[in-house]
């Protein structure tokens, strides 16, 4: 086991490496952008979720795999971006791009505020202790009838058309995934590692845990805030059990683990294929969770880095380290 | 010079810690002067490494204050006090696993000087490298390194901070004699003016070449404070502490020889060897023929790294054999493969005239194989009672209560924290742990790799007495040790080991008054400035 991790080719940071990524991103936007000239409904529909799932895993895996934060509050903050886009769209009319830009900044405000009482828990207790705060939230949503209650809220304008929010979708996505690069790729990635791995040996070199955890907390929830965003302007009507639901949170937990916890790229191909797998089973809704939970299990215990963790060790895509 | 001349760079006033009832720094004292080297010693369990957490802000005072340049900083947590300018190891090292050793130093540059050019940076990550050795595994992940590699990388991953006070834990811990020669010259070449260091050791050589001033803690208090020189030559002290360790310090580099007929010093009352027996194997019939171990052209190693290149061996049920040599020859890959952690490429294996070369660890433990691993390897989560009876599993309860009675008896402080964490002892006491867990599976043949890094001299005498009432006991014993002299007068037989293969094998007579054991420990060139060395402290 520990052979296997040491021989599990893990890249630290290059300047050059991460231009080319920034460059790749930018290509991906661009054309992706045009998709809708080209797509039918069907794959902007897939597209879209694509997006906005890829969207919240950057964010956790950033916390889980690079600050070791495991958290089961995806859906607290999913939840938070999706009221507050509604309440600013109904009662302030305010144009869309600058409500995804608030959301981010009140999901990044609430886990700010929150921070003090959280990260006095370490691991599973940080875990459980996100839950809770999801609950919090929802149950909040459920009681308060200003927010609408438990029949929830509906959109009062017509949400903009597919090909539109197949956009907006893509932005967020693109925010998110050159945020992360920007972590990933700069010195700041080895001081997101150093906490993951040793908080006490890290504050030994001078590095302050309390900020690092913090970062990446305020950071991933902003962008989950966006993903909720965006995601309830298309729905057209929210409430508080779907959209505070723990499906989001498992659901993100599951596309990083399936990926690749902590490796660039593992965000990535656990969406395409948590979405893949999802669309492939629609018509058996029972068996695609329990065949989602088989695959969860066989690559925890076979493939504990991923899908990506383990096209990393076979020999025709291992890459000479530089 | 007179000590009230200038501030001292660090002040440490009335610290105490307690940890419930216990109290682990009572009231201690300490000035760290700028451009000095102080040396603190003291039993295992002392309170040392707690006081460099202290310090460092690792651990939390109860009492008294710490001050660095005039500045309190005992409200401060860790990081602050490290961006102040305390830069400390670990006694177990704990390096970032998974990062490369490049990647460990860049922790302490980036976040003290986050926009630090690239190339300055890297500069001065080579220079650190190429001071502490670690040059040719720059690129390596930490989790690839040995034990004496992750000391060195806990060095220069706190130099990396450019610290203003430096904290050493027991850096120089199961080095050989030119290593230590190294290990004080570097120690030296950090020293400047506006610098002061402070050193945790139990190797004698390295506070008496190093330190101009010495404190002793003892039960968490200052036994003795003064010059180094006098410090040695303290009564007091040598009672909690040397023992005859100052003595035979010198042994090895002035040349004289141990004397190797004095096989086994301890003359123990048969009482002693019955308190033992619960942990003794009975002797066995067939094992009057076959020999206990026996290696016959064994070749392992790591992946592409070929370690052993054909070693044969040979141990006699109830002998010690001595496996001695320079750090990196090969001695704890040999222990690995004789315990069945690595499995050789070549060669056989023979345990108690059967073979069992390839074999999972857990079948060669069952036929009576305990490995003392290098580096304690305690269970964090279970008790130090728990981490004894874990090796014990499949005896009764009685039986195992008995060989319980007969390690709290060799090891009285066990018996004192058995409830407490495994890994919330002092390092001494941790290796004592882990030498009682490898005897509680009451086994025929012991391997004991460096069991007596870390360990107090005084404690090292007495473990040394165990080790000669096992023998008595007629367990097979196969001791790893970098103390030489301690080495050769338990052993019946001693192989040299150098570059993977046998350089040299006798009766420790022979090996003791072989030239070449001096030379492949020290190295030819280096023998006379050593010897200097030695006789200019001494």
């Amino acid at each position: 086991m520990s052979e296997a991790v040491a021989s599990c080719p893990r890249s630290g940071y290059a300047p050059a490496r991460g231009l080319v990524e920034v460059a790749a991103l930018v290509g991906a936007l661009a054309a992706l952008w045009f998709a809708p000239d080209f797509a039918g409904d069907y794959w902007l529909q897939l597209g879209f979720r694509t997006c906005v799932y890829l969207a919240l895993a950057q964010g956790w895996n950033l916390m889980a795999g690079s600050a070791g934060l495991v958290s089961l509050g995806t859906s607290c903050f999913v939840g938070l971006g999706a009221y507050v886009a509604f309440g600013l769209l109904n009662h302030l009319g305010t144009p869309l791009p600058l409500v995804l830009l608030i959301c981010a900044i009140t999901g990044g405000a609430l886990a700010a505020l929150v921070s003090p009482a959280l990260f006095r828990l370490r691991g599973l207790y940080f875990t459980v202790g996100t839950l809770a705060l999801a609950e919090l939230l929802r149950l909040l949503m459920v009681n308060v009838s200003a927010f609408g209650g438990a029949t929830g809220i509906f959109l009062q304008e017509d949400p903009p058309a597919l090909p539109v929010l197949f956009r907006y979708a893509l932005v967020v996505a693109f925010v998110a995934s050159l945020a992360i690069t920007l972590c990933a790729r700069t010195r700041a990635s080895v001081i997101f590692r150093a906490v993951r791995d040793d908080e006490d040996a890290a504050a030994q070199m001078g590095v302050r845990p309390y900020r690092v955890k913090l970062g990446a907390f305020v950071l991933a929830s902003a962008l989950a805030a966006m993903a909720g965003g965006i995601q309830a302007v298309k729905l057209g009507v929210i409430e508080p059990y779907g959209m505070f639901g723990l499906q989001w949170s498992i659901d993100v937990l599951s596309m990083v683990i399936i990926g690749g916890v902590g490796l660039r790229l593992g965000p990535l191909v656990g969406a395409l294929l948590v979405v893949a797998l999802g669309e492939a089973l629609a018509d058996y809704p029972e068996a695609h969770i329990a065949i989602a939970g088989v695959i969860l299990i066989v690559l925890i215990r076979f493939a504990p880095h991923g899908v990506v963790g383990l096209a990393a060790k076979l020999p025709l895509t291992r890459r000479v380290p530089a | 010079m007179n000590a009230t001349d200038t501030l001292p760079l660090l002040e440490v006033k009335g610290l105490v810690k307690r940890y419930g009832g216990l109290v682990a720094i009572d009231h201690v004292d300490l000035r760290l002067r700028s451009g000095a080297i102080t040396g603190v010693i003291g039993p295992n369990g002392a309170g040392k490494s707690t006081l460099i957490g202290l310090i460092g802000g690792a651990v939390v005072a109860s009492e008294g204050s710490v001050r660095l340049d005039g500045r309190d900083v005992s409200r401060l947590p860790a990081s602050e006090r490290a961006r102040a300018g305390i830069g400390r190891t670990y006694q177990i090292p704990r390096p970032f696993l998974d990062m490369s050793v490049e990647e460990n130093l860049e922790v302490a540059q980036y976040s003290i000087a986050p926009f630090i050019r690239a190339t300055a940076a890297r500069e001065e990550r080579e220079a650190l490298l190429a001071r502490t050795g670690l040059a040719d595994v720059a690129k390596l992940t930490a989790r690839a390194l040995p034990l004496l590699r992750r000391k060195r990388l806990e060095v220069a991953r706190a130099l990396a901070l450019k610290p203003r006070v430096v904290l050493l834990d027991e850096v120089g811990a199961g080095l050989v004699d030119s290593e230590i020669t190294e290990l004080i010259r570097l120690v030296h070449s950090i020293l400047d003016a506006r610098t002061a260091i402070l050193v945790v050791e139990h190797v004698i050589r390295v506070v008496r070449e190093c330190c101009s001033r010495t404190t002793v803690l003892n039960f968490g208090k200052t036994l003795i404070e003064g010059p180094t020189a006098d410090i040695l030559g303290n009564d007091q002290v040598a009672a909690v502490y040397l023992g005859t360790g100052g003595v035979r310090e010198t042994l090895m580099a002035d040349g004289t020889v141990p004397a190797a007929d004095s096989a086994i010093h301890v003359s123990a009352p048969e009482a002693e060897t019955r308190v033992l027996a619960p942990l003794t194997a009975a002797v066995q019939a067939e094992a009057a023929t076959a020999p206990a171990l026996q290696l016959a052209g064994i070749c392992a190693g790591y992946g592409q790294a070929r370690v052993l290149q054909g070693i044969d061996l040979t141990a006699q049920s109830g002998q010690a054999i001595a496996i001695l040599g320079a750090n990196g020859a090969g001695k704890t890959t040999l222990a690995r493969t004789i315990s069945g952690v690595i499995a050789p490429t070549a060669g056989a294996l023979l345990i108690g005239g059967q073979d069992v070369s390839g074999r999972p660890p857990h079948q060669i433990a069952a036929l009576g194989v305990s490995h003392c691993m290098e580096g304690r390897r305690i269970f964090p989560t279970l008790s130090v009672q728990e981490n004894l009876l874990i090796a014990a599993r499949g005896a009764d309860a009685s039986t195992a209560r008995a060989r319980l009675e007969a390690v709290y008896d060799l090891f009285p402080i066990l018996a004192e924290r058995k409830s407490q964490g495994g890994t919330s002892m002092s390092g001494g006491q941790q290796q004592m742990l882990a030498i009682g867990r490898a005897l509680m599976a009451r086994p025929r043949l012991v391997i004991f790799d460096e069991i007596s890094l870390g360990l107090a001299p005084v404690v090292m005498d007495k473990l040394y007495e165990a080790l000669a009432l096992l023998k008595k006991a007629r367990m097979t014993l196969i001791i790893i040790e970098q103390d030489v002299d301690r080495a050769l007068a338990l052993a019946d037989h001693a192989y040299v080991l150098e570059h993977g293969t046998i350089a040299l094998s006798g009766t420790p007579r022979q090996i003791a008054a072989d030239p070449r054991l001096r030379h492949i420990y020290i190295g030819a060139a280096e023998d006379a400035a050593t010897g200097e060395i030695e006789h200019a402290a001494g």
